[in-house]
This record gives C-alpha cells, sequence and structure tokens, in this order.
C-alpha cells in the first residue's frame, strides 16, 4: 500500500475518520469527581451491540492496530504514516469511534456533559492542533440539551470544528427538542454529522445479525433526512446543513422520489413547506460514499444522474475501520471533474470551515 | 523465472502467513495445518487490503439457519479489511462467491527451504 508516488495522489478530503480515545488518555481533561469515578471503578460505557465483530479485529482493519498494541486510530503518527501522508490527504474530518459516546448515554446527564467536554478538548489539543489536514465534531450530550448548547457555544468556534455529532437516539432529529442545537449549530458555522450510533435504530433494538444491522444502515439515515425536511428545520435554519456519514448513498434518487411525491400528496399537513423536499435535500444535505457498493461505472454514474446532481456525495474512508473503503480501489474510474466532485469539491463547498 | 527464498519450512508454523516480496510483487504465504505452503498475491482483489495483515482461520457453514459447523481450521485466508474470506485449498477462491479468486504462484520445498516462484 505504498502511494507515496505524488502522481498516485488525489486531492482527498475524506469526510469520515475515526480517531480513538483510551480513557486513560482522557483523565486529563476530566474534573473529578468524574475521573475518579472512572479511575476507581475501571469504567467503560456499557456497549449493546450483541454480535461478535465483523472482521478478523473487531470493527476495525487488522492492519490498523498501531505496531506497539495501542488501538486503531489511537495514535496520530500512525494515522499519517498509514492514512494521511500514504494516501495523501488534503483534509480529513474526525469522527470519534463511539467510545465514549456521551450522547448515547442514557441518563447521569452531568456525566456524559463532562465526558464529551473532555474528550472535545482531548481532541482539540491532540489532533486537531498537531495535523493541519485535520477538523473534527464536536461531541455533545443531546440528552442535556442546555449543557450541548454550553458546550457548542465552548468549543464551536474552534476555527477546526466542522460540525456536530448528534445521536440516534428516540426523538427523531426533526423535534423541536433539537432546534436550540441547531440554532447555537448555525450561529458557530458549525453542520450536523450524522454517524449512525447507539442505539443504531429508531425503535433502539437490533435485528438478528450484524449482516442485517449493517445492511440495514441506509434506513436510519432515511428517517432522519426525512423528518428533518418535513419537521421544516431546513426553512427554519436556513444555513444548517447535514452530513450524512457512514450509510452510502445509492438509496438517495429512491427517497428523492419518494418524498417529492409525498409532498404532492400530502402537503397540507406540513404547509411550512414551500420547496420541493428534493430540493431540500440538493441543497442541505449531504451523503458519503461509504461503504460503497460494488458499483461499475455504468451503474455509479447512473445513480449520479437519478439524483439530478453531482454534488450530493463526498467521499469518505471510514479508517480505520473494517469497512474502510480505499480511495483507489473502491470507486469506479471516474471523468476527472466528477471525480474533482466528489473527492473534494463537493466537501468543500458543504463545510464553510474547509478553505 | 522469477523466484525467492521465504524461509525454512519449520520457521514458519501451520496457521501462520507471512509476507515476501518477488521481484515487485508482494506475496503472501500461507501454512497450513497440514503443512502445506501457498501462496498468493499480497493484495486483496477486492480493495487492496494487504492480505498477509489477515487470518488464516476457518469457516463457519450450514445448511439450515441458525446452525453452525466450523470447518477448514487454518485453510481460509480472511481479509483484514472487509473479512472476505478465500480458500487456499481451492486455489484461493472467495468462499462468498468462487468465481472469484486470489492469482497464486507455485511453492517448491527444496532442501527444506520454501521457495516462491512465478
Ligand atoms: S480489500 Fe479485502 S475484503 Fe476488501
Amino acid at each position: 500500500m505504498n502511494n507515496n508516488n505524488p502522481s498516485s495522489k488525489k486531492r482527498i478530503i475524506d469526510v469520515d475518520i475515526h480517531e480513538s480515545v483510551t480513557y486513560k488518555d482522557l483523565f486529563k481533561y476530566l474534573e473529578n469527581p468524574y475521573r475518579r469515578y472512572i479511575e476507581d471503578a475501571n469504567w467503560i460505557q456499557e456497549k449493546h451491540m450483541p454480535y461478535t465483530q465483523p472482521s478478523v479485529a473487531g470493527v476495525n482493519r487488522a492492519d490498523a492496530v498501531v505496531p506497539d498494541g495501542r488501538p486503531a486510530g489511537s495514535d496520530l503518527p500512525f494515522m499519517q504514516e498509514q492514512l494521511l501522508d500514504d494516501i495523501g490527504h488534503e483534509y480529513g474530518i474526525l469522527t470519534g469511534a463511539l467510545d465514549p459516546s456521551p450522547s448515547s448515554m442514557h441518563g447521569w446527564y452531568e456525566m456524559a456533559t463532562a465526558l464529551a467536554s473532555a474528550y472535545n478538548d482531548w481532541q482539540i489539543e491532540n489532533w486537531l492542533e498537531k495535523d493541519e489536514r485535520l477538523y473534527g465534531s464536536v461531541h455533545i450530550n443531546a440528552e442535556d440539551r442546555d449543557g450541548a448548547i454550553r458546550e457548542i457555544e465552548r468549543v464551536g468556534s474552534h476555527p477546526k470544528m466542522v460540525q456536530i455529532l448528534l445521536p440516534i437516539d428516540d426523538k427523531m432529529w426533526g423535534d423541536p427538542y433539537y432546534h436550540p442545537i441547531y440554532e447555537a449549530a448555525q450561529k458557530h458555522d458549525l453542520m450536523i454529522g450524522m454517524h449512525h450510533n447507539e442505539p443504531p435504530v429508531y425503535f433502539g433494538k437490533w435485528p438478528r445479525y450484524f449482516i442485517e444491522w449493517h445492511s440495514l444502515l441506509p434506513t436510519s439515515h432515511m428517517m432522519q433526512v426525512t423528518n428533518m425536511i418535513f419537521n421544516g428545520v431546513f426553512e427554519k435554519f436556513p444555513n444548517l446543513k447535514l452530513m450524512m456519514i457512514e450509510g452510502g448513498f445509492t438509496f438517495v434518487p429512491h427517497l428523492m422520489w419518494k418524498l417529492d411525491q409525498q409532498y404532492n400528496d400530502l402537503r397540507h399537513e406540513v404547509p411550512w413547506i414551500k420547496r420541493k423536499p428534493s430540493e431540500i435535500m440538493k441543497e442541505h444535505v449531504r451523503f458519503c460514499t461509504q461503504p460503497s457498493e460494488e458499483l461499475n461505472k455504468k451503474d455509479f454514474l447512473s445513480v449520479i444522474d437519478q439524483m439530478g446532481s453531482d454534488e450530493m456525495i463526498c467521499f469518505a474512508t471510514d479508517y480505520p475501520h473494517w469497512d474502510f473503503d480505499s480511495p483507489h480501489r473502491s470507486l469506479p474510474s471516474l471523468d476527472p471533474d466528477l471525480k474533482k466532485k466528489i473527492f473534494s469539491e463537493n466537501a468543500r463547498a458543504f463545510y464553510p470551515k474547509l478553505k | 523465472m522469477k523466484q525467492q527464498t521465504v524461509c525454512h519450512v519449520n520457521d514458519m508454523q501451520p496457521g501462520e502467513l507471512r509476507e515476501t516480496e518477488l521481484g515487485r510483487i508482494s506475496v503472501v504465504v500461507c501454512k497450513t495445518p497440514d503443512g502445506e505452503f501457498y501462496a498468493f498475491t499480497n493484495k486483496c482483489i477486492h480493495q487492496g487490503g494487504p492480505l498477509s495483515k489477515g487470518k488464516l482461520c476457518g469457516a463457519p457453514q450450514s445448511d439450515n439457519p441458525g446452525e453452525y459447523t466450523f470447518c477448514q481450521d487454518g485453510e481460509i485466508l480472511r481479509c483484514p479489511w472487509h473479512g472476505r474470506e478465500f480458500n487456499v485449498k481451492d486455489d484461493g477462491r472467495m468462499l462468498a462467491n468462487p468465481k472469484h479468486k486470489l492469482p497464486s504462484f507455485p511453492v517448491k520445498i527444496e532442501d527444506d527451504y520454501v521457495i516462491v516462484y512465478k
């Protein structure tokens, strides 16, 4: 995998990279008593995934474990060597590794809010300020809305924080509960990032097999987009945008057709919507290529054609996870203009803080 | 003909993978539990994952939902990225889609040394 030859480098803005923290490394950024709670009891957040993990090294690429044995994604120099320098990234956007995942802690809100702050400080100091290519996501505890807004006010204006990650939880994202968070997001030029989270689906349950859950990720994306559009979020917050991470993109044409048809029939229920839902999507929502199905060029172009826009998808590797997409191999060969849009320009146009 | 001496036959344990170079080609050498050696391209045919960082493991098989048997322990090469399974005993064919297989290289044992060539 040596792509250091400059001619093999693409200009890439990778919108999904998972940095990961060990709880021990968070201590420095965590006040007591929270730090003591973790330290004294060896606490780690309970995870609910009922499956053995999908690949030969859990959810990570087996070759992404740091050579000294630390977890994949936990070491900047190794990430530089294996990803940023090797592939030749222009920018990468960090999305966390969902552990700890303050947003999906139920109860003990004050602990979750403190964890989110510690995480953000750790991220800024150890990644965003150490590699100029890296940009970050604001982690919040969305269940404590006031605390979340305080956190957005505290770190949201950092020039390298580009989005807020929200949880998929028991409230869908169009719900008025989240609107004050969107207001704070708009104020700091932050977009909303959706990365599937725990619990994974609206119903909070898991299918029997991992392969089902992973196949169905796009359904949770469809729910949130539909909900935000019809609840008028983008009418109320015209500068707010939504990056749908790790749901793929081949479902997008279906969603556009479906929502437009439904709007034609049922507009009277949501009279605050003034534009076709597909227009709102084109303007406000972006989707990631990853995880990419194996499409040939003809099929790939036909999906773009059906979207009616070549500006809606952005490239993501999902490094270091097992379903990583190689920038060199995951997409069919594309014409230079389109390639440029997907690999970098669409993301650049989407995130106002990326220059 | 290019060739490369990999190691002594006893240097590798059954179930072990080792990376070697054949000229400019990276090759993964597998030793199966019966002591046989196999060599394949070290770039996965899916997206190019380095197979030598994967695992030589077995494969669950079943004819009935919810039932598992575990077969071919040490004979299935699983990619370190997306986990695709290749049967080293069947010419590197992919279990999920045997139409696809890993390009392979012949392996000779000479004076107890493992040699791959092309
Ligand atoms: S690169 Fe090997 S399974 Fe994808």
